[in-house]
């Protein structure tokens, strides 16, 4: 990356910091620190935790683990879920890309799950699976199907047709085209999709979580430091959620650089 | 008489669309065996689209067209094409894009590789083979594009404007390649341009046609000797047909 | 042209499929309370679309001659609360309206900051990347300390989620698709207004729309997520069965209303993201 750029990037990281701590030290003694909880007043909170009290909360969740652990299973869960989603919705939307009559046939559900916002279907999960791991991986899988499903649609039908007839006139069959052209071709839209469909599995599984109470789990970090409030740990676990999000989208554009090394450098 | 190698008779064809646009209107044409005919014709004057037909892509609304006496039917590389677009395979590197075709026939790798070797030979590229196409220039890439037809020993060889977006220099290179490689191997070439002179300077004959809707317009016989060279460019004979032919168009 | 006629026809002969293989499951499993027949979810249906009568009467009228009453805990609480189909879907689609109607204009303002400047871009890029990876829904205990268990602390996240996936798309459409046409512009003289408004936001136009539809697409989503937790009316607290967010889900969850809930969302998202799509053939009418 360019120097003036790293240069200013690090300017906006250290300003943004440098905000908040002086916003939190005039907060100190100006917010309130009062909070209305529903039925009752809790005294003395910090709306804008100062540098202190975050380092102070922050090696007590590090030294008891809670963070780790909490960590550890929702990484999991949108792991495995993205992973089976993925699969799932990449199969099926080459399948709808590449033969029309599946794609007509398919349409209907398609459609109805494309629409059907992924956090709708929680209740109906808990209902038929009941509180626990399935359900919620069930969801993020079902989440990121949808989007990979579109994902590898695209992908097969923005194969250039140069492509397809040159191929045809070479005389190659139809699962030599599938295999060695449209493959390629599709997987860096298969990769932009899953970019969506990891941010939206962290949004799905951060509302499972809130919803379905159980240690160790992120979202449950997240409403537990809400009910008492512990802002201090409240404003972490989120740094947390916006850091894995972070490594989880990093990991796939590494993956879409790979699959994309061949890619002409576009003339600029 | 051996039946022509590819033969159009009276053959219609309009593109369908909000404005349909009718792009060939009664065209009759024959290529020979071995023969080297180019297609020469004004911008949108349906010489893209025969050459589709004849490579089985489109059917004509009417007439017929025939490729050794019998209809043609679903592309295949017995029918080399190379399109007028770019369509060299930027994802698989030049050796892999020149035994593509050889993949397709199920032919096993060592069978592969020789065949490979010799096509990449022919257009001197055997120092590119494990190069991606993105490190190629336009020119290199278009002869990986001819030497990949090349590779499946089709008899047909349907060309469309390859050299059309080359610079002038680079394209005579072209055609010297294209023509030191034709001088051996001397397949049926079907060749599109709206170049006259890359035309006089390729072809056994030449078949103008007329802007849309094509028909043909006047042939020209190029009685040229080969092999052919920049000399020849600015030879008497080469000059006279020239000026014929513009004045044709 | 049988092509073209296949296509409907496929989709009705699908569709069919769709709701004969539920039917056949559904009679197959004989647990009602699991894969709810399609006969208790018309009735669900009904029971939910209109408020009940004000003497709280029997929530199934006129269904005598059903073998099979179909009633639950959930369809009580919401009869008892009041909640209608209707009006859940409505205040969600109010909620989604707003959201849009706020978060596009900020997303895509800032979007055309960053891809038109430079030096706008350095800065705010890397603050950009931070903060969109916080879950829009994340947000919303942090904003309940500020803000209390108010309408504002629900629609903020939905602001937040439409205006940051509103970012990207205008940012490339301005950096990568305009930017090609502004070196032409300016040497024709234009500058200022005239070349915003003839030239860069014409050709930012189409990235721009495509974004819209999943813009559309995350609203309902974070919509939706927050009336699960934090609301007492909309989609949200009808699929959950109302009732206050410490004791979301210990009301029995009823599938049948669960369905004909899923079924109203995918309705209105259709039918948004067609609108979507309508507007956006019309405004791109011009592409290549």
């Amino acid at each position: 990356m360019p120097k003036v750029r790293l240069r200013r990037a690090l300017v906006a990281l250290l300003a943004l910091i440098a905000i908040y701590g002086i916003a939190a030290e005039i907060g100190r003694g100006r917010l309130p620190d009062r909070i209305w909880m529903g039925s009752h007043y809790v005294e003395n909170v910090q709306l804008l935790p100062t540098f202190g009290a975050l380092a102070e909360e922050g090696t007590f969740l590090l030294e008891s683990r809670i963070l780790a652990e909490s960590i550890v299973a929702s990484s999991r869960r949108v792991l495995i879920g993205v992973l089976l989603g993925s699969l799932i919705g990449i199969l099926l939307g080459l399948g709808t890309g590449w033969a029309m009559r599946f794609e007509h046939l398919a349409d209907p559900w398609v459609t109805l799950f494309r629409f059907t916002p992924a956090l709708a279907l929680l209740p109906l999960y808990v209902a038929w699976f009941g509180y626990g791991e399935t359900s919620k991986v069930l969801l993020i899988a079902t989440g990121v199907a949808v989007v990979a499903l579109l994902g590898a649609h695209q992908g097969v039908r923005g194969v250039p047709r140069a492509y397809l007839d040159a191929a045809a006139s070479l005389g190659a069959g139809k699962r030599l085209v599938f295999r060695r052209i449209v493959l390629p071709l599709a997987l860096p839209a298969i990769l932009a999709s899953l970019r969506i469909a990891i941010a939206l599995a962290w949004v799905t599984i951060v509302v499972a979580e809130l919803i379905d109470a159980k240690m160790p789990s992120l979202g449950y970090l997240l409403a537990l430091s809400g009910a008492y409030p512990r802002v201090p740990q409240m404003l972490i676990a989120l740094a947390t959620l916006a850091a894995l999000v972070l490594v989880f989208d990093f990991a796939v554009l590494l993956l879409h650089a790979r699959a994309t090394r061949w890619m002409k450098r576009t003339a600029s | 008489m051996t039946a022509p190698v590819l033969e159009a008779v009276d053959v219609s064809y309009t593109y369908p669309g909000p404005t349909p646009t009718k792009a060939l209107d009664g065209l009759s044409l024959e290529v020979k065996d071995h023969e080297f005919v180019a297609l020469l014709g004004p911008v949108g004057c349906g010489k893209t689209t025969l050459l589709r037909i004849f490579a089985g892509f489109f059917q004509p609304a009417a007439g017929t067209v025939r490729c050794g006496g019998s209809p043609i039917g679903a592309p295949g590389w017995q029918r080399g094409y190379v399109l007028q677009e770019e369509a060299i395979f930027p994802w698989m590197t030049v050796r892999e894009n020149v035994e593509f075709g050889l993949l397709a026939k199920g032919l096993d790798a060592p069978a592969r590789r020789t065949i490979g070797d010799e096509m990449l030979t022919l257009i001197g590229l055997s120092a590119f083979e494990a190069a991606y196409p993105k490190e190629l220039s336009a020119g290199m890439s278009k002869m990986v594009e001819v030497a990949r037809v090349f590779a499946t020993d089709p008899s047909i060889l349907l060309l469309d404007e390859p050299f059309g977006a080359l610079d002038a220099q680079t394209r005579t290179r072209m055609q010297d390649a294209l023509a030191g490689v034709w001088d051996r191997l001397r397949k049926t070439v079907l060749f599109v341009t709206h170049d006259a002179e890359e035309a006089l300077y390729l072809a056994d004959r030449i078949v103008v046609l007329s802007p849309r809707p094509g028909r043909v317009k006047a042939e020209f016989a190029v009685d040229i000797p080969r092999p052919r060279s920049m000399e020849t460019r600015f030879s008497a004979g080469f000059l006279t047909l020239k000026r014929r032919i513009w004045e044709t168009t | 042209m049988r092509a073209v006629a296949q296509r409907p026809l496929l989709w009705i002969v699908s569709l069919a499929t769709l709701i004969a293989a539920y039917a056949v499951v559904a009679s197959v499993l004989q647990r009602p309370d699991v894969i709810p027949p399609a006969s208790d979810i018309v009735e669900t249906f009904r029971a939910l679309v209109a408020a009940p009568p004000p003497e709280g009467a029997a929530p199934m009228e006129g269904h005598e001659g059903h073998h099979h009453h179909h009633s639950s805990d959930q369809i009580e609480t919401l009869q008892q609360e009041r909640v209608t189909l209707p009006a859940s879907l409505g205040i969600s689609t109010l909620r989604v309206l707003f959201g849009l109607a706020v978060g596009l204009p900020l997303g895509i303002l800032i979007g055309l900051w960053m891809g038109a400047s430079r030096r706008a871009d350095d800065y705010l890029h890397p603050i950009f990347v931070l903060v969109r990876s916080i879950p829009p829904l994340a947000l919303i205990t942090y904003i309940m300390l500020w803000l209390g268990h108010s309408e504002a602390h629900r629609l903020i996240p939905i602001v937040y989620a439409v205006a940051t996936t509103a970012v990207i798309p205008t940012y490339h459409g301005v950096r990568d698709v305009a930017a090609k046409y502004e070196v032409a512009a300016r040497s024709l003289g234009a500058h200022g207004s005239l070349l915003w408004s003839k030239v860069l936001l014409p050709a930012a136009g189409p990235a721009v729309l495509g974004g819209l539809r999943y813009s559309i697409a995350l609203a309902w989503m974070t919509a939706v997520g927050a009336e699960m937790l934090m609301a007492d009316d909309g989609m949200g607290n009808f699929l959950v069965g109302g009732g206050m967010w410490a004791s979301r889900l210990q009301t029995r969850s009823d599938p049948a209303v669960i369905i004909v809930g899923i079924l109203a969302l995918a309705a209105a998202g259709w039918a948004m993201d067609a609108v979507a799509r309508l507007a956006t053939a019309r405004l791109t009418r011009w592409v290549r």
